[in-house]
């Protein structure tokens, strides 16, 4: 079947050069083997996508409309997985021995590793190729996915951390319920109040460390001055990164911060007064939260919040032409107006900068200001993530249990964070090092 | 002792009941009731939208077609397999007999998240990608059915077999003469076994389906569930209860089987 | 084939060393050669791939590797991780295999009896070993959580603390393991119950004549016919926990604190397809295989020692 696949591929690959002649560099001609081939396409334009928000059908509208204007060069949709770590798995037996996709979504901790080992193509060139402005991007998002100079992804589901907190609480402990702690000191006296007002339950709930805490706990350690990493060096042993471990270990113990696995559903059913979370979780709470809430930003100083969410990438191994048109279609699936659709869709923030000034958008963001608060903190509160959570091989994991470590786990911080120290280096030596 | 019998009766049933219904009870909950203090056990509001929004969110039926040939096909196959393999094993002689059955019992040690890899990239330049063969042929090696039926044809009384061999009996007639008849209740284990096992496979399906033309169900579903936020439970319970029932459907009518096969053995016999 | 069957067909034939009968070989060539070949070409053929690469330092996402020796395995055994791993591994395939297997020959023999409502429990108690594994993790959150789940209820009412599941090492193993021996007790039960459906009932008509107590029946006269079942049901469940994956996924990914409830198949799992490191998986994957390999040898040679 696949045989007869690449036969058709085959066909279908000269005709779309004949299509779009001109604007081909290149491998014309040439089997896939030839140096700077790469493999030849069936004419169609395959996206592995987890859909990440519940997606697939807007992604799917989002490929009609562009399969109206390009008859010649269809888009499919496969589903590449239940999350990012199955689609990792999907393309990297693609990569080992098989058909490899035009565009896959890429997260933000898998995407590294796929340019690191150049599996993924940098995308300057071929923006420049493509006619594809770059800039346009909101330039934080854009930069997440730099490398030595070069783009190797596209920011398309992006998503931060945010506050929630549960209005009537606010109220009952006689604060204002309007906003959130300035800075995390502020939250310390919040706390018991917060805690006291809703029956001695946790002011704010954080998933656990197999639930991403790390990812949550890194905005935290940036308003301490300290970091996980200052480029590749190790900074957990860092007297301030370590009084923002200490800083979350007492908090736990005082019962101001509780640590579950489900927070969102705990929240969501009064069992604490905030919680620190994605901004994916927006379109489910509010659906499933039986009282009103509003979302903050994180405390600061800022930066006090990082970025996450997934990108889109294309492979290194298909032919120059496949990466083009790959190119061309990750920019209209990212472009305003489609950001705009994707993004309501499904709770994400808009990847273009002039999405905000959509008439539309603006008419939007009005009617749910929730949604605004994390277009607004991209600006001003968020920075891009630490080296040793999002490039350093299993780096999440790692932190994440550290920190279940010196929280429910009660452990000494300083250790903890010296061995996560020692072994962030070990893992940078030996599996990083050797490949920059 | 009957009252003894009873009572465990109940306890098991409770134990195993409470969680099954709670699976079943979400499938019909509406997500604030889903998670709420205390737990609700029965649906308030009662929610059977999960369902219809389970039938028009995926393609249900073209996945549980696929779901039921992938795993017909490699039932009959493994069953067929798995006894063929065993009668070699348990009643005829040729060398290496002990070694080959270990190759075959050792499969079963081989996890298959060190497999993928490898099988993939072969089955791909087979071009089998996205296809039934690409799924069913490399499952379809059976390890543990061989073992299971090796195991029982030598429990069968010495005296029977010897007197098909003194009979010259051919294979095929000793077979279905002598063999199966007493041997029914084991290969309805072993059938049951092997159709819960296709027909939960995930992993293999998954990396070699790529469009809804040959996804089975456990993969067309995990749609259902959100990557990032919250996950609505109440459709992926729904989505799991219409994958489980049509096993529990066959279940019901096979055990009858099991033992009605002890009673024509036994007449047999 | 028309003469095949006059083979020796009982289990243990005479031993002639010389004269081997070629159509019985034939025959049985004929019926082993496409399982054989299906499970060399798909499972063993792998698997030599796996112990290669398990000298090399491979990034599955890249297209080079680094032949580095021993020093994967030198790394395992030396990382402080592996022993806790290996640890778990061993809590949880020891509980699980006596735990679902003293459950489910339970199950079997009260199923056996004539009781009202058999039909239905017999189904039931099978159905938990059909519902996928990320189903039951979340069934189970409503049973283990701490905030809304119904242990803490239960154990509310009577005035204890439930303890946190999720976050204590030991007690998230505990919670796993119930889980497993939930979902795999239709199994064991459903090969027992067969056993005991083929059972030789004059034995048990027997025993009823001359009045031997229940107890004394079972173990004397029950428990012996079901030896090679009990044999094959620990190979196969001892197998089958070794390699758990889904429940540990869908319940703790691992965790708590990092490494709580990983075992070493979750750790090949997590090496190879998380981490990227496909050489230092395949690794472990070795090791385990070795280890499996060696439990099962000594399981048969201890059958074979009660045989005799």
């Amino acid at each position: 079947m696949i045989s007869r696949r690449n036969l058709l591929g085959l066909a279908g690959a000269g005709l779309a050069a004949t299509a779009i002649a001109g604007c081909t560099g290149g491998s014309t001609g040439g089997a896939a083997a030839s140096s700077g081939g790469g493999q030849k396409g069936s004419g169609t334009i395959q996206w592995w996508s987890n859909h990440p928000g519940s997606s697939k059908e807007v992604e799917q509208k989002i490929i009609d409309a562009w399969n109206a204007e390009n008859p010649n060069l269809p888009v499919q949709l496969v589903d590449g997985g239940a999350n990012y770590e199955e689609l990792g798995q999907k393309f990297n037996a693609a990569l080992a021995g098989g058909d490899l996709p035009d565009v896959i979504v890429a997260s933000d901790v898998t995407w590294f590793n796929f340019a690191l080992n150049e599996a993924t193509a940098p995308l300057d060139d071929l923006w420049k190729e493509a006619g594809v402005d770059a800039s346009s991007y909101v330039d934080t998002l854009r930069e997440d996915y730099a490398y030595d100079g070069k783009h190797y992804g596209v920011p398309f589901a992006r998503s931060t951390t945010l506050m929630y907190w549960n209005q009537d609480i606010l109220a009952k402990a006689g604060l204002a319920a309007d906003k959130g702690p300035q800075s995390w000191a502020e939250f310390a006296e919040w706390a018991p109040k917060l805690v006291e007002a809703n029956g001695g339950k946790p002011a704010l709930m954080v998933p656990d460390g197999s639930n991403y805490l790390d990812w949550y706990f890194q905005g935290m350690i940036w308003t301490f001055g300290g970091s996980y990493s200052k480029e590749w060096t190790p900074n957990f042993t860092d007297p301030k990164s370590i009084e923002a471990g200490t800083f979350l270990a007492e908090q736990f113990k005082a019962g101001h911060i509780g640590i579950a696995k489900d927070a969102n559903n705990t929240f969501g059913i009064g069992g604490s007064a905030g919680l620190l979370q994605s901004t994916g979780s927006l379109g489910g709470l509010t659906k499933a939260a039986q009282f009103p809430f509003i979302t903050t930003y994180l405390p600061g100083p800022k930066p006090g919040a990082c970025t996450g969410g997934a990108g889109l990438a294309i492979p290194n191994g298909i032919s120059d032409e496949r990466k083009l048109n790959a190119t061309k279609f990750i920019d209209f699936v990212t472009n305003t107006k489609n950001t705009i659709t994707f993004t309501q869709a499904t709770g994400y923030m808009p990847v273009r900068k002039d999405a905000v000034d959509d008439p539309e958008e603006k008419a939007y963001l009005e009617k749910t200001p929730n949604a605004m608060t994390a277009i607004k903190q991209l600006a001003e509160n968020t920075a891009p993530q630490d080296y040793a959570r999002v490039f350093i091989p299993g780096g999440g994991a790692r932190i994440g249990g550290g920190l279940d470590k010196i929280t429910i786990g009660g452990q000494d911080v300083e250790q903890v964070f010296e061995q996560l120290q020692s072994e962030t280096a070990t893992v940078y030596k030996r599996d990083i090092e050797p490949l920059l | 002792m009957k009252v003894i019998g009873y009572l465990g009766l109940a306890l098991v049933v409770a134990m195993i009941l409470v969680p099954v219904y709670f699976i079943v009870v979400t499938s019909l909950k509406t997500q604030p009731d889903i998670y709420s203090d205390p737990l609700t056990w029965i649906p308030n509001p009662l929610q059977p939208g999960n369902y219809s929004y389970v039938m028009e969110t995926v393609n249900f039926g073209t996945y549980l077609r696929n779901s039921i040939i992938i795993t017909v096909i490699l039932t009959v196959v493994q069953v067929a397999l798995g006894v063929m393999s065993a009668y070699a094993f348990a009643f005829l002689r040729f060398p290496f007999r002990n070694a080959l059955f270990l190759v075959v019992v050792a499969a079963l040690m081989v996890p298959n998240q060190i497999t993928i890899i490898s099988n993939y990239a072969l089955v791909a330049s087979l071009g089998w990608r996205n296809t039934f063969v690409g799924i069913i042929v490399p499952l379809a090696g059976v390890a543990f059915g061989a073992f299971l039926m090796r195991n029982h044809f030598l429990s069968l009384p010495k005296e029977i077999m010897e007197a098909a061999r003194m009979d010259g009996t051919s294979f095929l007639r000793t077979l279905w003469r002598v063999v199966l008849p007493m041997s029914w209740p084991t290969v309805v284990a072993f059938t049951l076994i092997t159709l819960v096992n296709e027909w939960n496979q995930y992993l293999w399906p998954f990396l070699i389906a790529d469009t809804d033309v040959v996804t089975p169900l456990p993969v067309g579903l995990t749609r259902l569930q959100q990557n990032e936020g919250l996950t609505n439970w109440g459709p992926v319970m729904a989505g799991t209860v219409l994958t489980t029932v049509p096993i529990l459907i066959v279940y019901l009518i096979l055990q009858k089987r099991m033992i009605k096969g002890l009673t024509a053995g036994a007449v047999k016999g | 084939m028309a003469a095949a069957g006059a083979g020796p067909l009982h289990a243990e034939p005479p031993r002639r060393k010389r004269g081997w009968n070629w159509r019985e070989i034939g025959l049985a060539a004929l019926l082993l050669a496409p399982n054989l070949a299906l499970l060399v070409v798909f499972t063993y053929r792998p698997l030599v791939d796996n112990i290669r690469l398990s000298f090399y330092n491979w990034n599955i996402s890249s297209p080079r590797m680094r032949f580095v020796g021993l020093g994967n395995y030198v790394e395992w055994f030396t990382s402080s991780d592996s022993w806790t791993i290996m640890a778990n591994t061993v809590i949880f395939t020891v509980a699980a295999v006596a735990g679902s297997m003293v459950l489910g020959l339970a199950l079997a023999l009260l199923l056996d009896q004539k009781l009202f409502g058999r039909g239905a429990v017999r189904s039931l108690v099978f159905a938990p070993y059909v519902i996928s594994g990320a189903a039951i993790g979340v069934a189970f959150q409503f049973v283990f959580d701490p905030n809304f789940g119904l242990i803490q209820d239960l154990l509310d009412k009577v005035g204890v603390t439930a303890p946190n599941f999720y976050q204590n090492s030991g007690w998230a193993l505990f919670m796993v393991t119930a889980t497993y021996i939930w979902k795999n007790l239709g199994y064991v039960f459903v090969i027992y119950l067969a056993a005991l459906q083929g059972r030789r009932k004059d034995l048990d008509e027997a025993s009823e004549i001359d009045g031997t107590s229940p107890t004394r029946h079972f173990f004397r006269v029950v428990l012996p016919q079901l030896r090679p079942t009990t044999f094959f049901l620990s190979v196969t469940v001892l197998l089958s926990s070794f390699q758990v994956f889904d429940i540990i996924q869908a319940m703790t990914q691992g965790g708590p604190l990092g490494i709580g409830t990983t075992t070493i198949v979750f750790q090949v799992y997590q090496e190879t397809f998380v981490n990227s490191r496909a050489g230092y998986g395949a690794t472990v994957a070795t090791i385990m295989f070795t280890i499996v390999l060696v439990i099962t040898l000594i399981q048969v040679r201890l059958q074979d020692g009660n045989d005799a």
